[in-house]
């Protein structure tokens, strides 16, 4: 400290504390920048692919606007219960042996799950669906169905903003988002005419926000080609269907499914040319070694 | 003012009032060292043989156990002074050998007062005297020894600042006092070896029925209480207590009463004295309570009685009975209806409302089969009263809680059906987000649920929070009808344990003798003159009446609101069931 910092250049000056040296404690010299490191972690990003990704959110998008547009047909009574409960049916069992065949029985033998196992839980579905349907129907009779549209609204939002699209946040919650859409579902549900439109209201719910995500997630990790084509066309029949209960609808979903899969991606790499972040010895320090065998 | 604990400084001389006017002699009391006063008791007068009067005060020593002794001379110059008198007095000084020796005076006139207090011992120079300068303090003989200093629990040991030291001299007075009443015990016209002059009764007044009352008490006492102790046994037999009851008993506010009751008589009549002041106090209490309750049911059983009112009052009940089951009807199908354009369930609206509409129905039937009887009923409901206005009270309140039965069960289911659905979507939300309550950490975790157990709690969920208000609304109208009569029958609780608890002789004694409970004593200054002592009274300031409920309240019976405010709240809130006063009607029916 006593030693002035010009009369003594000839002593190197170290980044350490421990030592005493002829410098103030907040001293540092021109080397400090050279450990300077920009976009360690920065990836880079090919338009296709993040294309391809944005698959999910069309996807889950285009399941929301089919539940919508099945309950208005039913509600106006353009929809037999019957057809669409025949089609809800072949469309599962085609769904659940697709599931067994895209890996060859892999993912099962892993899990562990017996076809009993699955057996009981279709029975367990059904049975209290259809035991329920009576009270689901007069449920909300007394209430608005102003109210239930908003609540239903409110409900279906979340289950998009929670649903797991592969992301790895906080926010990300595939119980809540599952349960935001049963109670959506049952909400409708309870405004048309009959029981029976409700119950295969709430197996619909089932089918489409329960299992065919898992069925989708599959597809997408064994055969990407067929998992483009899906998409492809669940979202043209998403946009048909829309089509034929409201143009401007239509207009604008198309625009959504474009700018989501489409713009945002193209946004997203052009944004990347504007990264800087810096790393470099002032950072934090970083447990570089796995530490998780000492937690058992 | 005087300040009273500082020993050593001043010698007080505690006087009393009504000696002086008496006749030159000698002062007898005690000498409290730790405090440097002298407590006069009496005066002896002449003429005395000193031998008789060492006997006299060595008898009252051994009764009283208290140190009385010859503390000086008392000398009252009625005529022209008398020197052969006074030196007659400081010779006295030699017989009865005391440290300090008082010498009190009175001049002629009563306006002159002196006094002397001599040491032998302790002065600076041997041989010659010392005096001390003294303080006279007044008292009322009569009061001071009729009085109870409160708080009575002193020890003379406890030194821990100058208002206990205070505390604890002042008591030493009292106690003096009080324990010499053998010294008073003589009268008038008693004719002793010794004559005294002190506070003095007027004679003892015979009267034939106080004494035969007085003879015939002890034999009256010993009967009632062997007859008490007889109902006493009775009640604890073995038939009584099989299984459901004591439940009942416990949960009848009547037998409460009467088991208080009966300690009460009990203690009253039993035939051991009471040892200390408090117990007797409490004695004469429950007496004079007892004795107003009883009286109280006399008049409401005289009042039932005349004039056919009691077959009125049967007429009335049945029709009331009806009215009220009328109103709940009138109720029920109002909350059947759209209550306050409320959205309710409608089909749960139905099931609720036509279970309780039958609930009605039995019980219209139940007080109709009942009606045939009413009348005789109450007709012995009413002889209750001559136990007391309480037992009826209690009565009374029983047969509330019996009438209103039908309010009971209402609540009780609306608040079980509630407490399910609260318990329900509390663990079934929890469920919604994806946590559970983990039981071993007393925590909430999350949890990965199976698709179908998602399913099955979701949609439990959605049906039990659109069945919620309607439930709720059921829950709060009958827990407000159970509110208000509980508040009914809180009310006449309390009019019953204000009878049991007040200390109705305390305070009559408080209103009519206010000196008897004191709390302690004021001095008055009556002469403040250069080269005289200094003169005060001692009057006793009585005991405020709240501090008179508090010390000598009795003990009340049974259990009290155990629930704060906050509690109550939360239990209504939650859909606990309630007993604000007590846990009642569980098993009446």
């Amino acid at each position: 400290m006593s030693a002035q910092p010009g009369t003594s250049t000839e002593v190197k000056w170290q980044k350490v504390l421990y030592e005493r040296q002829p410098f103030p404690d907040n001293y540092v010299d021109q080397r400090f920048l050279e450990e300077l490191r920009k976009n360690v972690h920065a990836r880079k990003y090919r338009f296709w692919a993040v294309v391809f990704e944005s698959g999910v959110v069309v996807q889950q998008l285009c399941s929301v606007c089919v539940f919508v547009v099945i309950w208005w047909y039913m509600d106006e009574g353009l929809l037999a219960p019957h057809w669409l409960l025949g089609t809800g049916l072949a469309s599962s069992l085609i769904g659940y042996i697709l599931f067994d065949l895209i890996d060859g029985g892999e993912g099962r033998r892993k899990s562990g799950r017996t076809r009993w196992a699955d057996l009981k839980s279709a029975l367990v579905f059904i049975t209290f669906t259809y035991g329920f349907s009576p009270i689901l129907k007069t449920l909300t009779e007394s209430v608005s169905t102003d109210t239930i549209y908003a609540m239903s609204v409110f409900m279906l939002l979340g289950h998009l903003v929670f649903f797991d699209y592969g992301a790895n946040a906080a926010i990300v919650s595939s119980t809540l988002s599952l349960n935001m859409a049963i109670f959506a579902s049952v909400c409708l549900a309870s405004r048309l005419p009959r029981s029976l439109h409700a119950f295969i209201m709430v197996t619909f719910a089932i089918q489409i926000f329960a299992l065919w995500p898992m069925l989708q997630k599959k597809l997408k990790a064994h055969t990407p080609c067929s998992y483009v084509g899906v998409t492809l066309l669940f979202a043209f029949s998403a946009l048909g269907g829309l089509l034929s209960i409201s143009l401007v609808g239509a207009v604008l979903f198309a625009l959504l499914l474009v700018a989501i899969s489409c713009l945002c991606p193209f946004y997203l790499i052009r944004l990347q040319l504007f990264k800087e972040n810096i790393h470099g010895p002032w950072d934090e320090a970083e447990i570089k070694e796995d530490l998780s065998r000492f937690l058992n | 003012m005087v300040s009273f604990g500082d020993p050593g400084m001043v010698l007080k001389a505690f006087f009393p009032t009504c000696c002086a006017a008496a006749d030159s002699g000698l002062l007898v009391g005690r000498w409290v060292p730790e405090q440097s006063s002298a407590v006069v008791l009496a005066v002896v007068h002449f003429p005395f043989i000193p031998s008789q009067v060492k006997e006299f005060l060595a008898q009252v020593q051994q009764t009283s156990q208290v140190g009385v002794a010859v503390l000086g001379t008392w000398c009252h110059r009625r005529q022209e002074p008398e020197d052969n008198l006074g030196h007659f007095l400081e010779g006295l000084s030699a017989i009865f050998s005391h440290e300090p020796w008082l010498q009190l005076c009175r001049e002629k006139g009563s306006t002159f007062w002196s006094c002397k207090a001599t040491r032998w011992q302790g002065s600076t120079s041997p041989g010659a005297p010392s005096e001390d300068q003294v303080m006279i303090v007044f008292y009322d003989q009569r009061k001071v020894l009729l009085s109870q200093l409160h708080p009575p629990a002193i020890l003379p040991d406890q030194e821990t600042g100058d208002a206990a030291a205070g505390a604890v001299g002042l008591a030493a007075v009292f106690h003096t006092v009080a324990r010499s009443e053998v010294l008073f015990r003589s009268d008038r016209f008693d004719e002793g070896p010794v004559r005294l002059s002190h506070w003095q009764s007027d004679g003892v007044e015979a009267s034939i029925l106080v004494e035969l009352a007085k003879w015939a008490s002890g034999p009256i006492c010993l009967l009632l209480a062997s007859l008490l102790s007889l109902v006493s046994a009775v009640s604890a037999c073995w038939l009584f207590k099989l299984w459901p009851l004591p439940f009942i008993w416990s949960k009848l506010s009547t037998c409460e009463q009467l088991r208080y009751r009966l300690e009460q008589l009990t203690l009253i009549f039993s035939p051991q004295k009471a040892e200390n002041p408090s117990q007797r106090m409490r004695k004469a209490n429950m007496c004079v309570s007892v004795l107003l309750d009883v009286a109280l049911g006399l008049t409401l059983l005289s009042w039932l009685h005349g004039k056919g009112r009691i077959e009125q009052l049967a007429d009335a009940l049945v029709p009331v009975a009806d009215r009220v089951a009328e109103e709940l009807q009138h109720l029920l199908q109002w909350l059947m209806g759209a209550p306050a354009g409320l959205k309710m369930n409608r089909a749960l609206d139905q099931v609720l409302g036509r279970f309780f509409l039958y609930h009605i129905h039995l019980w219209i039937s139940y007080i109709h089969l009942m009606s045939p009887f009413i009348e005789r009923i109450v007709w012995h409901v009413g002889l209750s009263a001559c136990l007391g206005l309480t037992v009826s009270l209690s009565i009374l309140s029983d047969i509330i809680a019996l009438l209103t039965f039908h309010i009971y069960c209402f609540y009780v289911y609306g608040a079980r059906l509630y407490c399910l659905k609260i318990c329900g979507l509390s663990s079934l939300w929890r469920l919604f987000r994806g946590k559970k309550w983990n039981v071993l950490r007393q925590r909430v975790d999350s949890c990965s649920y199976d698709l179908d157990q998602l399913f099955i709690g979701t949609l439990l969920f959605t049906i039990l929070v659109f069945l919620l208000p309607t439930t709720a609304l059921y829950y709060l109208v009958f827990t407000l009808l159970r509110l208000l009569v509980i508040t009914v029958q809180g009310l006449i609780h309390l009019l019953v344990d204000l009878i049991n608890s007040l200390p109705l002789y305390a305070l009559g004694l408080r209103l009519c003798r206010p000196y008897r409970l004191a709390a302690g004593v004021k001095f008055r200054v009556l002469e403040q003159e250069a080269g005289r002592p200094l003169r005060l009274l001692m009057q006793i300031n009585p005991l405020s009446y709240g501090r008179v409920v508090h010390t000598y309240r009795l003990p009340r019976y049974g259990c009290h609101p155990t629930h704060s405010w906050g509690s109550l709240c939360r239990k209504l809130f939650f859909g606990e069931l309630i007993y604000p006063w007590r846990q009642r009607e569980d098993k009446q029916d």
